[in-house]
């Protein structure tokens, strides 16, 4: 009577697969990396210090802005490409 | 009749074909045999068998049909997926050469930046003295937040 239930269980493995599987798209690694902390100012009295490190911490928000704009671009792409299958 | 998909196609195929043709030659066959007395009294037995032959490859054509129906639209998404997957590499090649040129010119910049601020240094710290309150609030801002 046991094995009369492994029947059904084989039969209805079928249900379980599925002949097309589709992979979830691969990220570039570059935009993958989390935006770094902003650069403090180590205490001092040159202005130059302070701009140097402002300028810097403009350049980090460029490059966060750069990966942003590259994961909504990933992002349309993507579902774009997804739609065309299902 | 999932597990029909384990069997190739062309011999699945010709399987049921037998099957039916076998049927079909059976059934015709147990007509005409009683033209022969020795195989006469195994007519019976022909025909049922040829009956079932009949209805089980009746049965296993229109199957066969369904899962052939079934294969091709396999087939035809496995196709659409292997193009959307070799889409999504390209894209994701143009993604990463435009991050990577933006960066490469944000850097560019920068170093543009850092150069002018080395040729006037003597002159901005000249004119100018930063307290240590004004430090304070700038990191303040930096850190968001954050202890």
């Amino acid at each position: 009577m046991k094995l009369l239930l492994l029947i059904p269980a084989v039969l209805l493995t079928g249900c379980l697969v599925t002949p097309v599987k589709q992979n979830f798209p691969e990220v570039p690694p570059e935009i993958m990396l989390a935006c770094p902390d902003l650069k403090t100012v180590e205490p001092t009295e040159k202005l130059s210090e302070v701009l140097k490190v402002v300028v810097d911490n403009y350049g980090q928000y460029h490059e966060c802005r750069a990966k942003v704009d590259a994961w909504l671009e990933w992002y349309k792409t993507q579902k774009q490409i997804f739609k065309t299958v299902n | 009749m999932w597990m029909l998909s384990f069997i190739p196609d062309a011999i699945l195929l010709w399987t049921i074909h037998i099957i039916l043709l076998v049927g079909v030659i059976g059934v015709l066959a147990s007509y005409t045999v009683f033209k022969f007395p020795f195989i006469n009294r195994y007519r019976l037995p022909i025909q049922i068998i040829s009956y079932l032959l009949v209805v089980v490859g009746i049965f296993f054509e229109g199957s066969y049909a369904t899962e052939k129906s079934w294969r091709d639209r396999v087939a035809e998404l496995q196709e659409k997926v292997a193009k959307a997957e070799a889409e999504s590499k390209v894209a994701n090649e143009n993604i990463k050469t435009i991050y990577v040129d933006k960066v490469r010119v944000i850097k560019e910049q920068q170093v543009v930046v850092q150069e002018k601020i080395k040729n006037v240094e003597l002159k901005i710290d000249s004119q100018c003295k930063i307290t240590a309150d004004t430090v304070d609030i700038l990191n303040e801002a930096a850190k968001g937040g954050k202890k």
